[in-house]
């Protein structure tokens, strides 16, 4: 091939690069394309910085995996061996991992159809989920950091084999979500479409059980989905309230939404 | 503890720490999936492979050239393609769709994600692009195209794919900031 032809193919290739950021080449071109960033560091570079880009429209699409999901993961691999590292570096970018074929597809049993309510509870969890990859947004590190144990410990919840969820709308269409394990005594639960309460007040949120005082679940900062731990099996609903700044011992003004237990086992 | 710490955990064996980082990317992973191939039934399966190559391959991921999200997620993106492609190539698809048309709680439960701050973030941004620049990205990122489908469908030239994809993403970097 002359020079000229060899340049024109390079820039050819080098234009594949948002493409295949993209995961947008077929494949004979996508193994030509891997190649070349082999021998072109300005390549691999910008290749690295655009899938970071695509990456950010996955964070968005985030929603809870169903929990049989989970037993059927974590029993595959009890039994599944590992493949060992690899013997010399790789000289690819760090996302591009897919270059083998994709293994044979495993021979676990086909998942059954998702049931309806499942469909409905994973409504109310992808507003937890959703809010809850928001908070890694612009913070400090130290911020992250206790954001990050607190979206671990929410995870948790989420992850439990009974986590459920349930959600709620008032009239004017704000919404309360909740994911709750009954195993854990554990809800997760977001406001949506609230906002801060006018002046210094705050959104606090309570356990309500039969013969009872409220007890106080904590406050809300903003969209951020609170955690709140101990819950026993009576419990059979929760009220959100607007209390003066630093919360009160018991409510001081009727709840703004209520949202029922019972279907997310608790309420004996 | 970080999936990236839990990941390199994961490549020595260590089945607890690969239940942490279950808990930690299952749901990125499978709304992923989900939204490119839209069936649950077959999201599920598709989840199911990469999460166990999660496992599988563990030892190859190498901390020094990335976060183990983005690695985890390009994983989940490419297999998901892989499969939407082979699936609309066996016109597979329509069958599909035809049934989901049966499955209204589905587009429900894609609302109540799109409620979802991140979403809401990320969308504001895509509004920021121009309408091919906008087209050029999601049609091949979240509905799977390859960069020749997208030109065909959008009846553009090749060459102006790829720039307005390379523009699109460029601009969607300017407006999320830096902070993965």
């Amino acid at each position: 091939m002359s020079l000229f032809g060899r340049l024109l193919r390079r820039g050819d290739l080098h234009s594949l690069a948002a493409p295949y950021a993209l995961d947008a080449l077929e494949p004979a071109e996508r193994v030509r394309f891997e190649r070349h960033l082999d021998d072109c560091d300005r390549c691999a570079a910008e290749v690295r910085a655009l899938s970071e880009d695509a990456v950010r429209l996955a964070w968005s699409t985030a929603a809870p995996a169903p929990a049989a999901l989970r037993d059927r993961v974590l029993a595959a691999v009890r039994t599944t061996p590992q493949d060992p590292a690899p013997g010399r570096a790789f000289r690819l970018p760090p996302h591009v991992w897919g270059v083998q074929p994709p293994q044979a597809r495993s021979r676990a049993p086909r998942p059954r159809p998702l049931l309806v309510p499942f469909a409905t509870a994973t409504a109310a969890a992808a507003l937890v989920v959703a809010s809850l990859f928001a908070v890694q947004a612009n913070r400090t590190q130290g911020e992250l950091d206790t954001a990050r144990d607190r979206a671990r410990e929410i995870a948790h919840v989420l992850a439990a084999p009974d986590a459920r969820a349930t959600s709620g709308r008032d009239d004017r269409g704000r919404g309360i979500g909740a994911i709750a394990s009954a195993s854990e005594g554990k809800v997760v639960v977001t406001l949506s479409g609230y906002g801060d309460p006018a002046g210094d007040r705050v959104h606090q949120l309570w356990l309500m059980r039969p013969g009872a005082q409220p007890r106080s679940l904590g406050l809300f900062d903003g969209d951020t989905p609170l955690l709140a731990s101990g819950l026993d099996r009576t419990a059979t609903s929760l009220a959100v309230t607007v209390e003066p700044d630093g919360g009160s011992a018991r409510p001081t003004s009727p709840p703004v939404v209520q949202l029922a237990l019972e279907s997310v086992g608790f309420g004996e | 503890m970080e999936a990236d710490e839990l990941l390199t955990l994961v490549a020595g064996g260590d089945q607890k720490a690969f239940e942490e980082l279950y808990g930690l990317v299952s749901g990125p992973v499978y709304g992923l999936v989900r939204r490119v191939l839209r069936d649950p039934a077959q999201s599920e399966e598709v989840a199911q492979e990469v999460l166990l190559e999660l496992w599988r391959s563990a030892a190859r991921f190498d901390p020094r050239r990335g976060s183990a999200l983005s690695w985890i997620l390009t994983l989940a993106h490419r297999r998901a393609v892989d499969r939407v492609r082979s699936a609309r190539a066996a016109g597979e698809r329509e069958q599909r769709e035809a049934r989901r048309a049966h499955h209204p709680a589905f587009d429900q439960v894609l609302e109540e994600v799109e409620a979802g701050l991140e979403r809401e973030r990320v969308r504001r941004c895509l509004d920021r692009l121009t309408a091919l620049q906008r087209q050029s990205v999601t049609l091949a990122y979240y509905d799977g195209y390859t960069y020749r489908e997208v030109a065909e469908r959008l009846s553009l030239p090749l060459g102006t794919v790829k720039t307005r994809m390379r523009d699109g993403l460029n601009r969607l970097r300017d407006c999320l900031g830096g902070v993965a």
